[in-house]
């Protein structure tokens, strides 16, 4: 009952970027997604691409475009300039990020006192990456009463060197905890209950001095003198975040950087709110709790799609669709009992490992889990396409981690997939939208590689 | 039955089955409106999956009699306005408002309930009170010693938003006009052979049924009167049966047994309606979800009545963005220069049909439509109006109301009538239903043809 040129299906980063790019195009833009999930579960980073042995993103992202299958085949040249396109979006909207792609890939301390490689990250957690000077000590400051950061177990694990892999880590590590007024008798103390009372310029003004006075008291039993960093959980305000943290930058003695935590992730929903703030300027429509339940097609194009609202469907007629529907995890794809991977919109092909394949004996296998690489083959232009190479919908894009090849948690190169894959397929649907706008119903052909057949606007 | 056939039936059906497919992520955590302001409510997962499983025979129905009654553990469960981002926001599915609406029941059940939380659900009865009386209920509601007594001796906070008594009930209204036009009232049962429709109602194809709600019907005739108006200039005949409150403000205090009756009395009369063809419209959003959706997931009615009444019934925007994608809507609307500020109500979002009144007004010239895009009011139908939540309710509201003000319209627009008058108290700014701009619209449209027809058009 509503119509719209490009509807983009999934509100994770790949979703979002592919609306965005549609939207600035002058697309009428509907994103249709069953629920939140990507953004608010991830770091809030973004993942070019990361190998052991690769000194930056770029290098690993030219090993991974040369594996064969892998997305980036297709997506590499992109992935810079979609990154870039992606940070301005932020920055403009009060979240900064730093890194490229030549920055170096460096061992970022997690929340569970490991570490992992990254490179392009929010300001807050960009400290974290920079090369640990000789002496330099990491004090892990946590919060009383908050269950989801344990400054001690997170520093005892992160003073073996051995989580530092072959780069030096800190000279030493040391814990504490910070008692944050009227937090500590809370019973259900959460990450985003945190950071809404950091936004409240009161209460974060006594906060503040009580992280740099537990901080500095643990300084002084340790008789340190050198360089610090601070890591505090990423809690550091949600809609005053810049203004949070560089308050919290100008007081503490060393340099503090966020960790982001498990879910729900502070920095995840600090992107997600900033792309959708993005989206919405630019004329996007964001719908969430709607699963699709039926599509229409009119030969090889998707005509409008339906999702099943309280007693009847919603539908929508469109133009074109992006599937940004996720993996395995996402919900995008999904496997019957005889091991037989469905993708849950469309019903599109799934390239997967054969049942047979899915268990091995080591869950943490180095080059990752089998299924990892799960995903819908598509052409240059991300149309889905059969194993004979040729598109079955003309309309439709796929993006982010439902493309097949991929195996996003051993590679690192999540964020760039969905970047660069969204955005490709945003632009191009946009500019078609724009093109039957001025065409006013002519069939229409926009770009080289991207040719609309029969197809005319009602 | 199969497994993979039970599993398939549990996740479709049964509220309490839904908790199995909790993944523990936090996502309704993050946007709970109540949680946002108040450390008091916990967040939907700790109260809804999370305790779940300390809830045994957790999906048998709710205050059905012979049923046990089971217990609910936290209490904190209390706090939950029922808006229903949680379940929206959830990837996995959970129906975690739902979930929490029946804890709450089971709170309930057994005791009496309080006072205030009875009052509160028997909207009928209040409201034909307060019409019959409505000089003195109105001075009574405006006078500040009244409330100080309505807070402490009922718990109805002194500046809860309630909007003016009609002095008489839409249906008396309705009656009357009816009888003028020398129209027939609408049967409470429609004879069984087809042909016996009485005369002079029309058939399915050239009217619908209006499901009013009490907020017409003993407080804002005047969205009534818009409704038919637009109803009829598109050729579709009003019909208007005998009908209760929906239930819905039982169901939120926590009145299971009761919101039952008042289901049972509406759908024994909307089902004859229902297999006849006619739709069935409302004005109110939340009376139209209650019907579409609560009636079988909250209250458990699963039978044929339920399901072809609710299949039957839309609300009044998505009925008519229906109509105008059939190409089939009136759209001579003049011009409306003005910006208007608009909020979509939590209970629209449940419904899961996008933003119909945003898409209607864009076929307003003129008119500058904008989406305030905020979660919830705060109002949560009578959650605010509570003592202990009615600054809960202000806090989460108080970006919108802020948004309103600042847009310096004369006019905000949103689907729901607990919402409007929340909105116009906290605001300041008058908050119509989006059919009365429509109506407006078309008036403005008929004045530009008229002054056309007369010569007294700039050109």
């Amino acid at each position: 009952m509503s119509s719209a040129d490009v509807v983009v299906v999934g509100a994770g980063l790949s979703g979002l970027s592919a609306a965005i790019a549609a939207a600035q195009s002058g697309a009428r833009v509907q994103v249709l997604a069953k629920g939140h999930a990507g953004t608010h579960w991830g770091t809030g980073g973004l993942d070019v691409a990361a190998l052991p042995g690769s000194a930056t993103p770029r290098e690993a992202l030219g090993r991974l475009a040369a594996m064969p299958g892998h997305p980036y085949g297709l997506l590499a040249q992109d992935v810079q300039g979609s990154i870039e396109w992606l940070g301005a979006i932020l920055a403009g909207r009060g979240l900064a990020y730093e890194g490229g792609l030549d920055s170096p890939l460096a061992r970022v301390p997690t929340s569970i006192g490991g570490t992992r490689l990254a490179a392009i990250l929010p300001a807050a957690q960009a400290p974290a990456a920079r090369p640990w000077d000789a002496g330099e000590t990491l004090v892990v400051c946590g919060v009383a009463g908050f269950k989801d950061f344990w400054p001690d177990a997170i520093a005892a694990s992160l003073a073996r060197p051995r989580f530092w892999g072959d780069r030096p880590g800190p000279e030493s590590v040391l814990a504490v905890s910070a008692e944050l007024p009227g937090m500590t008798e809370r019973h259900n103390l959460n990450a985003l209950a945190l950071a809404r009372r950091f936004d409240d310029p009161a209460w974060r003004e006594e906060a503040i001095r009580a992280i740099s006075a537990a901080v500095d008291a643990t300084l002084r039993r340790a008789a340190h003198a050198g360089t610090v960093r601070v890591a505090l959980p990423a809690v550091i305000g949600l809609d005053d975040h810049a203004a949070a943290f560089a308050q919290l930058s100008d007081r503490l003695v060393g340099q503090p950087f966020e960790m982001p935590l498990v879910p729900p992730s502070v920095p995840g929903v600090r992107l997600y709110r900033a792309l959708r703030g993005a989206l919405l300027e630019a004329g996007g429509r964001v719908l969430i709790g709607e699963v699709i339940s039926r599509v229409e097609r009119d030969g090889n194009r998707v005509t409008a799609v339906a999702t099943s609202a309280a007693s009847r469907e919603y539908r929508v007629r469109t133009d074109s669709v992006v599937l940004a529907t996720g993996g395995i995890a996402g919900g995008g794809l999904v496997a019957d009992m005889e091991g037989q991977f469905e993708e849950a919109v469309l019903g599109l092909p799934v390239e997967a490992p054969p049942r047979e394949e899915w268990l091995s004996a080591d869950p943490f296998e180095p080059e990752g889990h089998p299924l990892e690489s799960a995903g819908i083959r598509t052409d240059g232009d991300l149309r889905p396409i059969d194993t004979a190479g040729a598109p079955i919908l003309e309309n439709v894009r796929v993006v982010g981690a439902s493309l097949a090849g991929q195996r996003p948690l051993r590679q690192g190169c999540k964020a760039g997939v969905s970047v660069a894959s969204g955005q490709r397929a945003g632009r191009a649907l946009g500019a078609l939208s724009a093109g039957w706008a001025a065409g006013a119903g002519a069939v229409q052909t926009a770009g080289p590689n991207l040719v609309e057949t029969g197809s005319v606007r009602p | 039955m199969s497994i993979a056939e039970l599993v398939a039936e549990a996740s479709l059906e049964h509220v309490g089955y839904s908790s199995d497919e909790c993944l523990k992520c936090n996502v309704c955590n993050t946007v709970c409106p109540v949680a946002r302001v108040t450390d008091l409510f916990p967040g939907p997962k700790y109260v809804g999956p999370q305790a779940a499983r300390f809830r045994s025979g957790r999906t048998s129905p709710v205050q059905v009699k012979d049923w046990p009654i089971l217990a609910s553990p936290d209490v904190t469960v209390d706090y939950c306005s029922g808006c229903g981002w949680c379940t929206t926001a959830c990837p996995a599915g959970v129906k975690i408002a739902e979930m929490n609406s029946q804890s709450r029941a089971r709170l309930r059940a057994g005791h009496r309930p309080k006072l205030r939380d009875w009052g509160l659900g028997q909207t009928d009865l209040t409201g034909r009170m307060g019409v019959l009386f409505s000089p003195i209920g109105n001075f009574a509601l405006s006078n500040r010693l009244v409330r100080w007594g309505m807070e402490t001796f009922f718990g109805i906070h002194r500046k809860a938003p309630f909007p003016k008594f009609s002095r008489r009930t839409f249906q008396s209204t309705w009656k009357r006009r009816q009888k003028r036009r020398g129209l027939p009232l609408a049967p409470r049962r429609l004879a069984a052979a087809p042909a016996a429709l009485p005369a002079a109602l029309p058939g399915p194809d050239k009217a619908v049924v209006y499901f009013h709600g009490c907020a017409v019907n003993y407080y804002e005739p005047h969205v009534a009167n818009a409704a038919i108006a637009v109803l009829e200039r598109n050729g579709f005949a009003v019909i208007v049966p005998p009908q209760v409150c929906c239930g819905l403000p039982l169901i939120s205090n926590g009145l299971y047994a009761d919101a039952r009756g008042k289901a049972h009395e509406n759908l024994e009369v909307l089902a004859d309606y229902a297999r006849r063809g006619y739709k069935i419209v409302g004005t109110s959003t939340s009376c139209t979800h209650t019907i579409k959706a609560e009636y079988r997931e909250m209250l458990d009615l699963h039978d044929d009545d339920s399901t072809v009444v609710a299949n039957a019934t839309w609300d009044i925007c998505e009925f008519l963005l229906d109509l105008h994608e059939q190409g089939r809507l009136n759209t001579d609307f003049g011009r409306l220069d003005e910006d208007l500020p608009y909020h979509a109500p939590c209970q629209l979002r449940s419904h899961g049909i996008g933003l119909p009144a945003m898409d209607l007004f864009a076929l307003v010239p003129g008119l500058r439509a904008r989406d305030m895009d905020h979660d919830c009011c705060g109002i949560a139908g009578t959650y605010g109006m509570k003592k202990e939540k009615y600054d809960i309710g202000m806090a989460v509201g108080g970006p919108l109301f802020a948004k309103v003000k600042a847009s310096g319209a004369a006019e905000a627009a949103c689907d729901s009538e607990t919402c409007r008058w929340q909105i116009e108290k906290a605001s300041g700014v008058r908050t119509k239903h989006p059919v009365e701009i429509l109506q407006a619209a078309y008036l403005a449209g008929d004045k530009a043809r008229h002054q056309e027809a007369a010569g007294v058009g700039s050109n």
